[in-house]
């Protein structure tokens, strides 16, 4: 589950709500989870505190990794400091020759029919798959991991890219021949401005494909600060609380940014005239 | 997805509650078989040799045996603590994880000491483990045994892991895959328990930290057994059993080395299909001490090097985890 910032008026699921009404209910459902957690954890007892802690444990957990002043604390803070560095460079990457590669692939047929295919095939791989490679290729190391986020957060950048081009309109594409746009510039002043919409909900679904490829490629390859090692020291001590909060963490941040970018996202789509407001 | 229809709302909120009271459960019953953990280490050997010679079983009469081997002692306090295994081999760095985290758990006897050595790949400047600096250090798992010598070895020599902001890098690498990760240069250095230390040696890589420089002079335990309290608690007569089995083959092992080292072998061959070269097991054999004592003392201080290595916050007073 996780909690929207600027709740979406538009979504479907959410339409004729207010928006107090939304966050009332998602208040009051975060509350009865939490509800239910702390029943069956504190209360009633139903699983040792090793298998299953209850929320004071995992908030304990928290505090002490985010601002905690011992010696060993803070180190989910710094955790996260090293993750999103990590996605951050990897998505831009990504994005910078996912972009290229898909304006090339709108442009060129060819290109399209086979490195498309390719691509949309390679997608169907888990990218923890790819991890057993990397280590091989580039050693237990920061480049085994933004290899892998690199290639998760590329591929659906250059499928949305090159999608988004074909999807335009083909009255736009017959209007701008008409005024005497060809080619690139057909592509750049064109093309490009009219698929904004598509081409955001493409970076959208990279960000999430970075993020959950990151998590992968940090769990296997501990050994820098990172919110994966946070989850093997877990493991690997038994500390199912530190396990649980770590996992809340990627939850949150994976949310924020998602909701960040869908809030971007609608109000492209509003100005483009695509969504239908109240 | 499709809308829940209204009136089964109710009903898949308290299938979830059903759902979440599936609590796990350990029989506290007269068993009838016997779970028993333990790696395919020689630092296990007493468990290799009671397994080989059929002295848990015969020791057990008509209770089954059910022998587990793990990769690390991870997957078998994951296990341990899902109460899966009754009876288990382990290092001191899972025990006191046990102990620390509340689950039921008694310390019978000790296993084996030393026994663990630090090898540094043969292309690679390290002669000291001051060059460790800068470089990538494997241990069979984080927060394991050799992980928490490693970082208080380092702390000694001023330096600490790139996690907790220093120079040098310790990655979890399973112990019989140290071999390949040296050799494909994906690690500089590992800090490994026998016999894979040995076998290092064996590929020309250099020892540069035997069993007596990694911690306490070489007496330090590397592996003892434990028991689930529950099951302890239910069968006495069975753990007594267990026990005298775990001395008589701790005995063998320390009265005729070289049988011992046969069946450490045939063990080995039929757990993991590798076959020792009989050096590399002699040169192991030779750097671990088997015993049946567990020394208090070393215990307590393996608890204080879990805490500076960040694993545990406290302490825990490890008295009443002795079995009495």
């Amino acid at each position: 589950m996780t909690t929207r910032l600027n709740p979406d008026l538009t979504r479907p699921e959410t339409r004729g709500l207010s928006r107090w009404q939304v966050l009332s209910w998602q208040v009051s459902g975060l509350a009865l989870i939490l509800a239910i957690w702390w029943l069956v954890t504190d209360i009633l007892k139903l699983y040792p505190p090793y298998v299953f802690p209850g929320p004071k444990a995992v908030w304990t957990e928290i505090s002490y990794g985010l601002w905690g002043t011992g010696p060993q604390d803070g180190k989910l803070l710094a955790a996260i400091a090293g993750s999103l560095r990590r996605v951050l460079t990897g998505y831009l990457v990504a994005v910078v020759l996912g972009g290229l590669t898909g304006l090339l692939m709108g442009a060129w047929l060819p290109l399209r029919a086979t490195l498309g295919a390719y691509l949309t095939g390679l997608q169907s791989i888990p990218s923890i798959a790819f991890v057993p490679f990397a280590i091989l290729f580039f050693g237990l190391n920061e480049r085994a991991v933004l290899f892998v986020v690199i290639l998760e957060g590329f591929i659906p950048v250059a499928l949305a890219v090159s999608g988004a081009l074909l999807n335009v309109p083909p009255a736009l594409r017959i209007a701008g021949r008409t005024l005497g746009a060809r080619g690139l510039a057909l592509t750049w002043r064109v093309l490009l401005p009219a698929s904004v919409p598509n081409l955001l909900t493409g970076l959208r679904t990279a960000w999430s494909f970075a993020w959950r490829a990151l998590v992968g490629g940090e769990l296997l390859i501990a050994g820098a600060k990172s919110l994966g090692e946070q989850l093997e020291v877990g493991r690997n001590t038994a500390n199912v609380a530190l396990v649980l909060s770590t996992i809340i963490i990627i939850g949150l941040i994976g949310g924020l940014f998602d909701s960040l970018l869908r809030a971007v996202e609608t109000r492209v789509r509003r100005d483009y005239g695509l969504e239908v407001t109240q | 997805m499709k809308k829940l229809h209204r009136s089964s709302r109710p009903t898949a909120f308290l299938a979830l509650i059903g759902l979440l009271t599936l609590a796990p459960h350990t029989s506290a019953q007269q068993a009838t078989t016997v779970r028993l953990g333990f790696f395919p280490n020689l630092t296990h050997a007493p468990a290799l040799v009671g397994l080989e010679r059929g002295l848990f079983q015969k020791a057990l009469g008509n209770v089954k045996l059910d022998p587990r081997h793990f990769a690390s002692g991870t997957t078998l306090t994951e296990a341990f603590a899902a109460g899966q295994i009754d009876i288990a081999y382990v290092g001191p760095g899972p025990a006191i994880t046990a102990a620390t985290r509340g689950m039921p758990v008694q310390f019978l006897a000790g296993a084996s000491e030393a026994g663990a050595v630090l090898v540094a790949r043969k292309d690679t400047p390290i002669r000291s483990y001051k060059d460790l600096s800068g470089k990538i250090v494997a241990v069979p798992s984080l927060g394991n045994t050799q992980d928490i010598s490693l970082r208080h070895l380092l702390s000694e020599q001023g330096l600490k892991s790139r996690a907790d902001g220093g120079t040098v890098t310790v990655v979890p690498v399973p112990p019989a895959d140290t071999v390949s990760a040296l050799a494909g240069r994906r690690a500089d250095a590992a800090l490994v328990p026998e016999p894979w230390g040995a076998a290092l040696e064996a590929k020309g890589h250099r020892v540069i930290g035997t069993e007596k420089t990694v911690w306490r002079g070489g007496k330090y335990p590397t592996t003892l057994v434990i028991v689930n309290a529950r099951f302890a608690q239910a069968n006495p007569a069975l753990v007594a059993s267990f026990l005298k089995a775990h001395a008589s083959a701790v005995a063998f092992l320390v009265k005729s080395p070289a049988a011992a080292q046969t069946a450490v072998n045939a063990q080995m061959d039929k757990l993991t299909g590798e076959k020792l070269d009989v050096r590399v097991l002699q040169r192991a054999f030779a750097r671990t001490r088997f015993t049946t004592i567990l020394d208090p003392e070393a215990m307590r201080e393996y608890a204080i090097l879990n805490v500076n290595a960040g694993y545990a916050r406290s302490v825990p007073d490890l008295a009443p985890f002795f079995r009495k």
